[in-house]
């Protein structure tokens, strides 16, 4: 688990997908990229988001992540993420995931269900920023 | 015994700090009290209690030097 300053940029998505096929025992590489939308609320539109995080925390809950997804999918050889901290504009990436199988039906099923529990279980914040710098912090329902 | 209490997300805004020192605490309850009292806008938030990077769902008994945080809801990804 990776907590990065700014987006999640083309060159790091290049470097992890370059890094996964050094592993000859996956056939399947699921990736996730997590985008930040142009949302609108009352007619303004979001231009950025703000993400904050307890990183001591996130770090031990990042594993136990890794733990619960490798026990319940035993075709899954490696899973990365990468998510941003500070602010990232819309259209920018913010949150990375790929997860490594032998076979492709493990790494999509396990891709989505590791995605589920950053939303769920990783102590990060974030605030979305309108285009006339008012401020709105957000939850994952 | 000494607490850190740490405050996230909008927790840290309407606190005014990411983290207040306490001294002489006698347990979690006299914790709660205090910060209470430093921060009465708390009380229309949620948030989860961690204690030392974990969360408890029941009053925790504290340590010396132990890392009280405030957690709002989380918002990752």
């Amino acid at each position: 688990m990776h907590l990065i300053n700014g987006p999640v940029t083309p060159g790091a998505i290049s470097e992890i997908v370059a890094k996964g096929g050094k592993n000859l025992e996956c056939g399947a590489h699921s990736l996730f990229l997590g985008q930040v939308r142009r949302d609108q609320t009352d007619g303004k539109f979001v231009m950025a988001i703000e993400y904050s995080a307890y990183e001591e925390m996130v770090t031990g809950e990042a594993d136990k992540i890794y733990k619960s997804i490798m026990s319940e999918f035993d075709d899954v050889k490696t899973i990365e993420i990468i998510h941003s901290k500070g602010i990232i504009k819309a259209g920018e990436i913010s949150l990375l995931v790929m997860v490594s199988a032998g076979h492709r039906n493990h790494a999509s099923k396990a891709c989505a269900k590791t995605v589920e529990l950053i939303k769920e279980k990783l102590p990060i914040w974030k605030k979305e920023i309108f285009e006339d710098n008012s401020g709105q912090w957000r939850e994952n329902e | 015994m000494d607490i850190s209490v740490l405050f996230f997300g909008v927790l840290a805004e309407v606190t005014g700090t990411n983290r207040e020192n306490y001294r002489n605490i006698k347990s979690f309850e006299d914790l709660k009290h205090r910060i209470g009292d430093d921060f009465p806008e708390l009380i229309h938030y949620n948030f989860r209690i961690a204690v030392n990077n974990k969360i408890v769902n029941e009053d925790p008994l504290l340590r010396q030097g132990d890392a009280v945080a405030y957690l709002p809801p989380f918002a990752g990804g």
